[in-house]
């Protein structure tokens, strides 16, 4: 992964009517990242994403891509940008083929070329609907023109917000195989904000949380969830007897019983200690296993906050 | 800039709204010539009124360039809703569809998607006024055929000689295009506050109802602004019919006109360029 930081944002806040719905925001987004933008409704997620795509004008702070200031050199720092906000809106009066012109001539100062057009559009399975007015379109299948339009100028940033929303599950598994192709496969710098955890703990090698415009924590996803990593889940039987025990444990604390088994804090240090005493009591210990749950990351961190 | 424009004028005209102007122009004009063929030459013998009691008449003064101007009084009033039906859908449309989305993030000036939006407002509000112009002339013409421009203003009468016709209607047309940018102009500016097309429709004739109304009442308090109203200087194309051509005043409402598109378009520059797009 490279150390070049494509994508900076520096002290970056917006009010409305006097309410802060993003505060002191300041992200760090490295080339060949996919970054997973994080937080609950209404966290300020898509008020920062505008923000960084120039929709809306930042109160405080500023936004810097490909060291671009977006402010003073707005042209120049979104030449290579692309991006979805919140759900894909194209002319549906007009054909995917004349959305797609439209929205490439802005960025390439020309009509794109039609074989170009074509590529983007087989990539994400629309080749038979090229010539279809959008507004025959299904929700899933704007969102794949909205993709297809991404990529359409050769993007080194795509910025994709809540991509899968309204999505079937077989087109969130689509969405997700495409956000790994991009990145893995084309070299391209994927910032995805989602509420959906699973969605971005399956892709995201990066990651920031916010929650009522705060920046809770940033950083890669392999690290974050290994500092939660002290919860792990004993699979045991009989449960009622290991429960007790593990609750008499000094170094172990339980934090609640489930159906794959009895979840508990401890040291991993102590781990074969807990082991040891449960298999001496006469349980049997089938497994267990440490909880990287990012779920269970994302609701501590945010309720903490 | 011509890529932005060519992309403006097509999803102008690739909108159904587009041509609602064009289909009134259509229904109505053929519609009013094919009343004043009915009628035969009593209209204009009704309108001469007293007056053909003192003037010996000759030659076909009942022909497309008389009733071309006919119909341009009759349809001036209306021309500035079907207008501001395309001008104030050009920016409140682009949001209510999510649009701004698509085309805001890109790397392209606000400035310069602004500027093609407004010239291929400014485009279509000319090629509305140039079909009521080939319509009523040019239908005109096949059924009434050629003569005099007959000139009725305010009780005076006009003859102006067939062979000035041609200049005289182009001026006209000119003229009035010139005078409908400002009401392109004027629902673009609210276009630009809102993000449904109805609220600059109606604040544009709202606008214009308001203005009318001062500019016709002679009342002395309204005396003063009354110069400064663009909806004074409405009917310019009038004065491409008197005899002698008053090139001073022509001139002097031409300015006026020019002023209000000019400011309004700079307003509406400075609030698009730091609107936030929530839409």
């Amino acid at each position: 992964m490279s150390s070049e930081i494509v994508l900076r944002t520096i002290g970056l806040g917006k009010s409305y009517r006097g309410r802060r719905v993003v505060q002191d925001l300041n992200l760090e987004v490295r080339r060949g990242d996919v970054f997973g933008f994080l937080g609950p409704n209404g966290a300020g997620k898509s008020t920062t994403i505008r923000m960084i795509l120039s929709l809306i004008t930042p109160l405080t702070g500023s936004v810097e891509i490909f060291g671009q200031d977006l402010h003073r050199n707005r042209e120049r720092a979104l030449a290579s940008v692309a991006g979805i906000v919140e759900k894909p809106d194209f002319y549906l009066y007009l054909s995917a083929v004349r959305n797609m012109q439209i929205a490439g001539s802005l960025t390439l100062r020309r009509t794109p070329k039609k074989e170009k057009i074509d590529v983007c559009l087989g990539l994400v399975g629309l080749s038979d609907r090229a010539g279809d007015r959008v507004k025959t379109y299904s929700h899933g299948m704007k969102q794949r023109l909205g993709i297809a339009q991404a990529l359409l100028c050769d993007p080194e940033l795509i910025i994709l917000d809540e991509p899968t929303n309204g999505l079937d599950p077989q087109g969130m598994k689509e969405v997700r195989e495409l956000v790994h192709h991009l990145a893995t496969e084309k070299g391209i710098t994927v910032f995805l904000s989602s509420h959906l955890l699973n969605e971005v703990e399956q892709v995201a090698t990066r990651m920031a949380i916010i929650n009522k415009g705060n920046l809770i924590v940033q950083g890669s996803v392999d690290e974050l969830l290994r500092s939660n990593a002290n919860t792990v889940v004993v699979n045991v039987t009989p449960q009622k007897k290991a429960l007790l025990l593990l609750q008499k444990m000094r170094s172990a604390s339980v934090v609640e019983t489930a159906e794959q088994g009895i979840r508990v804090e401890i040291d991993q240090k102590r781990i074969p200690a807990m082991v040891a005493a449960l298999v001496e009591s006469g349980c049997q210990v089938h497994a267990v296993i440490p909880e990287k749950s990012l779920e269970r990351y994302f609701l501590s961190m945010t309720e903490q906050s | 800039m011509i890529n932005l424009l060519y992309y403006e004028l097509f999803k102008t005209y690739a909108k159904w709204r587009t041509y609602i102007g064009f289909l009134v122009v259509m229904v109505v004009i053929p519609l009013v010539l094919w009343g004043l063929k009915l009628e035969g030459g009593n209209f204009v013998q009704r309108q001469m009124g007293r007056l053909q009691a003192d003037f010996l008449v000759s030659g076909n003064l009942f022909n497309a360039w008389t009733i071309s101007q006919i119909i341009m009084n009759s349809l001036w009033v209306h021309v500035p809703f079907l207008i501001s039906l395309v001008a104030g859908d050009q920016l409140a449309g682009e949001a209510t569809a999510g649009t701004f989305r698509l085309i805001l993030i890109r790397p392209v000036s606000r400035a310069r998607i602004l500027n093609a939006k407004y010239a291929a407002t400014l485009i279509y509000t000319a090629s509305l006024v140039l079909a009521i112009a080939v319509m009523s002339i040019g239908l005109g013409l096949l059924m009434f055929g050629s003569g005099d421009i007959l000139v009725l203003e305010g009780g005076s009468l006009t003859i102006l000689p067939e062979s000035q016709a041609l200049f005289r209607f182009a001026l006209a047309y000119a003229l009035a295009i010139w005078s409908m940018w400002v009401v392109a102009s004027l629902a673009f500016l609210f276009s630009s506050f809102v993000e449904n097309a109805i609220g600059p429709i109606i604040s544009t004739m709202g606008v214009i109802i308001v203005f009318l109304v001062v500019s016709n009442l002679h009342i002395s308090a309204f005396e003063f602004i009354r110069p400064y109203l663009f909806t004074t200087h409405e009917s310019v194309w009038q004065k491409a019919f008197a005899d002698p051509l008053d090139w001073s005043t022509i001139a002097a409402s031409c300015g006026v006109l020019g002023a209000y598109s000019a400011a309004l378009w700079m307003a509406t520059l400075a609030i698009f360029k730091t609107k936030d797009i929530l839409s």
